[in-house]
């Protein structure tokens, strides 16, 4: 990093300067954003990481405060996706509540100059101070691209900073650049044809925006067709009207409206290029990332990597995390016990003892495979294997009516399916984002790794870990292929559309940042510790409020008829003839119940109602409690087709609160999410039913 | 222990558990724009400089 980065609690000073960074996809915006102002904002070696906005402050050069937006990459001004028009009306001002910028700091992958200029082209049309951010030069020169920076400075007539984001070169003369007042506008762009010009020119004098962006704003209009513009929801009917009359004129007189000026543009890069951009020797041959897609992307070869990937990383999450699960398990029991020893037997040391530390400490326990996945997540995004397989995906989205593209938010539903269904917003089309966001929290999510580890467990006590990977790896499997065919039956009967085709870039392969990982495994630790003392907390006292009162008026009562006349053991009662079908009793019942929020709280519901019922003054793992469980007539409750029923039922099931409020919100409609918790909860139902019983017609137990 | 200290101290737990869904029910309505969940996914209330 150039400069120190500000704390982001520096004493309020006001903002001096509006900066924006705007660029292509995955060319660094979000890297060169972190390094100026200190934040963590996520960054990957895939399109379509930051789907929003976002805000953050630094000094420049001579100390003086500057807000800085990092907008969503976007390859031109003519959006097809939601998050591309969220870069395009920050920058034309549109955004209510957001200045337009003063500056824009426009990333520019050098080893892919000529595809970035596109947007630089429609920049300089803006007539806001522009600053070329020229990143990843070290990318380039390796690819035997030589760019001549005093050519391409005096062809942009703006200054052009050779960067490289990652390796915190070029931040100095970026700020400096940035800090330059006054700052001028550009003076040049491409060319359009007279004609054109001068119906633009015509056509900004009547819109009713900042003189400064009418033009680049009457260009954007001009291109539109006839369907974009009537959805156009910023400009009154008589815009409209006056920019379809200016088009018809326009073609009348030979000029294409709608690519004329995307020709002037292309024909304005060429010049650019052929003074600036030299390809040496050696820029044409087969690059290691084409060697390795050969193989990664390979119609056979591609799925048998896929699938050994995930195999190796759930063998990895069995074996690296078993031995500080173990030591946890072991503080949890060992904390219990000296509690339940110094304390006598009341209801408090009960609340401690089987609510607290049971509830949180059998969540807590997963915490190091939850960052062992988190690791492997990691490593997957910042090679770039996530477009890779988005493109092997692409073949099987594409019988079930989907494209590639829709898969890379299934991939990130694997870490949480907030994130997954934020980055839906890079598809374009609107019914293929709908079905999207539908099935994408289908994907197994890291909430869901704690109750199908504590199943297995219960399943395969003394299992090899490539079994218990085995059965992981059936679960994720089991949750992409429902995804998949419910994607294809909403785009048979709700949502019908064509299947569209898949334009996805291919990032280049590139070494993981372990610092970078690292960094997002400690965030990640830190987030789940939170929510493990603060909403598991809460959860757990709670949920042994419930499975402790009323208490049965009989003192005499065993801990088994307290807890079935509690309120949590009556609403087990209640819905047992619901779940009896699936093989369930009334206190797995409980279980569902107290998950309906977040799924991870079953466990930690189990931990509870079991150790509630519990006369031991030992504290037992939840594992063993649950393998000792036994009905009425000493059958044991989680038999294998149980346990898989369980899994199952939490694979299809939706039981997260969280999804639910972002669903609202991205469809901005109650029916859709609402819809999603019918169909999921249905799913789960029959699943786990076709698991039980016909596990059960098969002869197994 | 004291029997009406164990039932108090009971019920403050459980009371706290209860005021803690509720507070936190009444910020995430009055913030605004919020993902809803601990995700890490970054969202949060806009026009906040120098937070993610």
């Amino acid at each position: 990093m150039a400069g120190p980065a500000p704390a982001p609690d520096a004493p309020t000073r006001e903002v001096t300067r509006h900066v924006a960074i705007a660029g292509n996809p995955n060319c660094g915006k979000s890297t060169i954003f972190n390094a100026l102002t200190g934040l963590r904002q996520k960054v990957g070696n895939y399109p379509g990481v930051t789907v929003e906005k976002k805000t953050g402050r630094f000094f420049g050069s001579h100390g003086e405060p500057m807000e800085l937006l990092d907008l969503p990459g976007s390859y031109s001004l003519q959006v097809r996706s939601p998050d591309e028009a969220v870069a395009r009306d920050v920058l034309l001002g549109r955004l209510p509540g957001v200045p337009r910028p003063d500056v824009i700091i426009c990333v520019v992958d050098a080893s892919n100059l000529e595809r970035n200029l596109y947007l630089v082209a429609q920049m300089l049309e803006l007539h806001i101070p522009v600053v070329v951010a020229l990143n990843m030069v070290d990318v380039a020169e390796k690819n035997g691209v030589v760019i001549d920076l005093m050519a391409l400075r005096e062809k942009l007539c703006v200054p052009v900073i050779p960067m490289v984001g990652t390796a915190g070169v070029g931040f100095i003369e970026l700020r400096q650049a940035v800090s330059r007042s006054p700052l001028p506008a550009p003076t040049i762009c491409a060319q359009m044809p007279i004609v054109l010009e001068r119906e633009t020119m015509a056509l900004a004098k009547q819109l009713p925006v900042a003189p400064e962006v009418a033009r680049g704003e009457a260009l954007l209009l001009l291109t539109l067709h006839d369907e974009a513009l009537d959805a156009l929801a910023h400009h009154d009917r008589t815009i409209i009207d006056l920019t379809r009359s200016t088009q018809q004129r326009l073609t009348a007189s030979g000029i294409d409206p709608l690519s004329a000026p995307v020709d002037a543009r292309y024909a304005w890069i060429g010049q650019v290029c052929a003074a600036a951009l030299h390809k040496g020797a050696g820029h044409d041959s087969a690059s290691l990332s084409d060697q390795l897609d050969g193989w990664l992307t390979h119609r056979v070869w591609g799925w048998i990597a896929f699938l050994g990937i995930m195999a190796l990383m759930f063998f990895c999450i069995f074996t690296v995390a078993q031995y500080p699960m173990d030591w946890i398990d072991g503080a949890t029991a060992v904390l219990a016990d000296f509690v339940k020893a110094k304390m006598p037997d009341t209801d408090l040391r009960g609340l401690l003892t089987d609510g607290v530390i049971a509830g949180v400490g059998g969540v807590v326990v997963f915490l190091p495979q939850i960052l062992v996945l988190f690791f492997f997540l990691g490593i997957l995004e910042d090679t770039g294997y996530m477009a890779r397989a988005a493109f092997i995906m692409d073949r099987l989205m594409s019988k079930v009516g989907l494209h590639g593209k829709s898969f890379i938010p299934m991939l990130s539903s694997l870490a949480c399916a907030i994130p997954g269904i934020m980055a839906t917003r890079t598809i374009e089309n609107r019914k293929d984002r709908l079905v999207t966001i539908l099935v994408a929290p289908l994907m197994s999510c890291s909430a869901r790794w704690q109750v199908y580890a504590v199943m297995i467990a219960v399943l395969l006590p003394s299992g090899s870990a490539w079994l218990k990977a085995g059965i992981i790896l059936g679960m994720y499997l089991l949750g992409l292929v429902t995804a998949l065919l419910m994607a294809w039956l909403f785009k048979k009967k709700l949502l019908k559309g064509e299947t569209p085709m898949l334009l996805l870039e291919m990032p280049p392969y590139r070494v993981p940042s372990f610092k970078s990982i690292a960094l997002r495994m400690w965030e990640r630790a830190g987030l789940f510790l939170r929510r493990a003392g603060t909403v598991i907390l809460a959860l757990s006292i709670l949920l042994w409020a419930l499975a402790t009162y009323p208490k049965p008026a009989n003192a005499d009562a065993t801990p088994a008829e307290a807890l079935a006349h509690s309120a949590a053991g009556r609403m087990g009662h209640a819905i047992e003839p619901l779940i009896a079908p699936l093989g369930y009793d009334w206190k797995i019942g409980i279980g569902l119940i107290g998950s309906f929020a977040a799924r991870e709280v079953f466990v930690s519901t189990m931990s509870i109602v079991y150790n509630v019922e519990s006369n031991d003054q030992d504290t037992a793992p939840l594992r063993d409690t649950m393998l000792g469980e036994k009905r009425a007539d000493g059958r044991p409750v989680f038999t294998p087709l149980v346990c898989l029923g369980l899994m199952v039922f939490y694979v299809l099931a939706m039981q997260c609160i969280s999804t639910v409020a972002i669903v609202r919100r991205e469809t901005n409609s109650w029916f859709w999410p609402l819809f999603q918790i019918a169909y999921m909860t249905g799913l789960a139902w029959i699943g786990a039913f076709i698991v039980y019983q016909g596990g059960r017609l098969l002869g197994f137990q | 222990m004291n029997p009406f200290l164990d039932q108090f101290a009971v019920a403050a737990l459980i009371g706290g558990a209860l005021a803690f869904f509720v507070v936190r029910f009444l910020r995430k309505r009055a913030g605004g724009k919020s993902c809803g969940g601990d995700c890490g996914c970054g969202t949060t209330k806009p026009g906040k400089p120098g937070r993610s």
